[in-house]
């Protein structure tokens, strides 16, 4: 339903000791998501995930290379008719506004402005205090808060693909596991073709099919028991001491 | 009495659809058209004849007065000095609104200065709307002016908003806060095209304990301009807060210039200022939404000015 072929996307280095060097933050992928099927994309913080889901969501520019989507070539189609096509992103850093209220987003989402099939929508995504629709998606709202939000807007899309950038960041304890529920129920009684990127078991366990990103490349793909050396294997973290002598060697301090 | 055209600017700017309901007072091209009183407020024309004099019982409660102004007049330039008596304890709303339809070449204008007494631990909302349309080239200029007292605890909420086809504005608002009183002012203001506007305000926190917020939002389209000033004078124990934020379009211009003065040492003043494009986020989040780029702009702005 979604084939990724030969996708690159590059930049140039402003910074840094690489400064004007070409780095392909997404380096050749090649995947075909099937319809229907629930997948989880982990790897490394910067390795690229961010990156593919704002390249099939029309955010990214594809530097090389193609993406279709149910058969049709959709790389140079914009966001609105990648949306309109039924694709949606859940953003991992979700935009906040001035003036604008969780209904605002939600009609627009939806074209719906009926009172009931609001709160309809609302009890869907699991959230139960009507209040939460007139509140604003501004500066004021909490980490957690617009992220529900923000997952609310994807869902109410009923979209074919729906890719979610770390859903969990933020979210209470007690929401984590209602959260994993709801979008397991979303991919069957919709047949919503899911993709999460997260760093939480939680969602791996969910999976069918579990991607893991390394340098813009898929390391792994598989189910989760399969992944677990690689998830323990610290060479693929990019957070290490230094060592002395080390040619590339960061620091995260 | 009222025209379709008169009704037309009577909607935009004071939301009415026809003569209102309670106390009001229509001007149309610089003469008065109607007027009622109510038991609780009465208008009558001030002494100099320059404009009207509008005084609210103490205690009146759940009120509104309409005032709007509507000019269609070919080269009129109206200028009125209204005034506002608002009794200690009452809680009134007061519409006022200019709306100038212009027709031709020559330039039509208004200029409306409202001076309003609010009395001790009395509420007042003042809403000002100013609009400007027709097909005419003619400059359509509108310059209000508001002058604020409040008294002892009094509180004053005051909406102005400027919502398009106006070319030039010198816009003024003062304001000095007695003891434990509340002033807020939203301003909102669209410019485009070639049109410009300045806005000029100085609120001084007199009294103790007094709060003052004023928050202004500007769109500046085209090749407008908006240039934005304020001032927050602190003579006492107060809090005080400007916040302006401005988005540009085209090649719209704007300079904006929030200023604290402290003139007692218990004072906490602050202020924010932003310039800048609409931001990438909030327009690549609508149009994945499904929204078209011109419709997420359009709501972007809509919430903005809202
Ligand atoms: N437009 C861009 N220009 C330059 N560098 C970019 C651009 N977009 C992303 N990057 C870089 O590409 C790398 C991958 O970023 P990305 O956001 O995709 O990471 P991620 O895998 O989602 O990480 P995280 O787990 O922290 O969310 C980062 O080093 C980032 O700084
Ligand atoms: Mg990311």
């Amino acid at each position: 339903m979604l084939e990724l072929k030969d996708l690159y996307f590059s930049v140039t280095e402003t910074d840094g000791t690489n400064g004007g060097r070409k780095r392909d933050i997404i380096d050749g992928l090649n995947f075909t998501f099937e319809p229907g099927k629930f997948y989880a994309i982990t790897g490394p913080n910067g390795s690229g995930k961010t990156t593919l889901a704002k390249l099939i969501m029309g955010i990214n520019p594809v530097s090389a290379g193609a993406i279709r989507f149910k058969g049709r070539d959709i790389t140079g189609l914009t966001i609105t008719e990648r949306a309109k096509a039924g694709i949606a992103y859940s953003f991992q850093q979700p935009a906040r506004f001035k003036g604008i209220t969780f209904r605002d987003l939600l009609s627009m989402a939806t074209g719906i402005e009926e009172e009931a099939k609001l709160l309809d929508l609302l009890r869907r995504v699991g959230i139960c205090s009507l209040s939460f629709l007139d509140k604003a998606v501004d500066a004021k709202l909490s980490g957690g808060e617009i992220k529900k939000i923000e997952l609310a807007t994807t869902i109410a899309r009923n979209p074919k693909l729906a890719i979610y950038d770390e859903p969990d960041t933020g979210i209470d304890l007690w929401t984590i596991g209602p959260m994993v529920n709801l979008l397991k129920r979303e991919q069957t009684e919709h047949r919503t073709t899911t993709i999460v990127i997260s760093h939480n078991r939680a969602f791996l366990k969910a999976a069918d099919v579990v991607l893991m990103v390394n340098r813009g490349k898929f390391a792994y793909v598989g189910n989760l028991d399969g992944a677990l050396p690689m998830l323990t294997d610290l060479s693929i973290c990019n957070f290490k001491p230094c060592r002395e002598g080390e040619e590339d060697a960061r620091c995260f301090r | 009495m009222l025209d379709a055209l008169d009704k037309g600017l009577l909607k935009a700017v004071a939301d009415l659809e026809d003569i209102p309901e309670g106390a009001y007072n229509i001007r149309k091209n610089g003469r008065l058209l109607s007027r009622a009183t109510s038991a609780n407020i009465n208008i009558e024309s001030n002494e100099e004849g320059t404009g009207i004099m509008v005084t609210i019982a103490p205690g009146t409660v759940k009120e509104s007065v309409h005032i709007p102004v509507i000019l269609s007049q070919a080269g009129l330039y109206d200028v009125v000095y209204n005034t506002f008596i608002v009794g200690a304890a009452s809680d009134v709303t007061i519409i006022a609104g200019c709306g100038i339809h212009c027709g031709g070449p020559a330039p039509e204008g208004h200029e409306g200065i409202h001076e309003f007494r609010v009395g001790k631990g009395a509420r007042v909302k003042y809403i000002e709307k100013h609009y400007a349309t027709g097909p005419g080239s003619g400059k359509r200029t509108l310059n209000p002016t508001t002058k604020v007292f409040l008294a002892e605890n009094a509180q004053a909420e005051m909406e102005l908003t400027q919502i398009g086809g106006v070319d030039d504005a010198n816009r003024l608002n003062e304001a000095t806060l007695g003891p434990g009183s509340m002033l807020l002012i939203t301003e909102r203001v669209m410019t485009d095209g070639d049109q410009k506007a300045v806005s000029r305000n100085e609120i001084v926190l007199a009294g103790d304990n007094s709060r003052s917020n004023m928050v202004s939002r500007s769109v500046i389209k085209g090749n407008s301009r908006q240039n934005f000033y304020a001032t927050m004078v602190a003579r006492a124990k107060c809090f005080g807060h400007i916040e302006c934020d401005a988005i540009i379009m085209d090649n719209g211009a704007n300079e904006t210039i929030p200023a604290l003065k402290a003139e007692h040492p218990d004072a906490e003043l602050s202020h924010e200022a932003s310039i800048g494009k609409i931001a990438g986020d909030q327009l690549t989040k609508l149009m994945s939404l499904g929204l078209t780029y011109e419709e997420t702009v359009n709501r972007i702005i809509q919430g903005f000015l809202r």
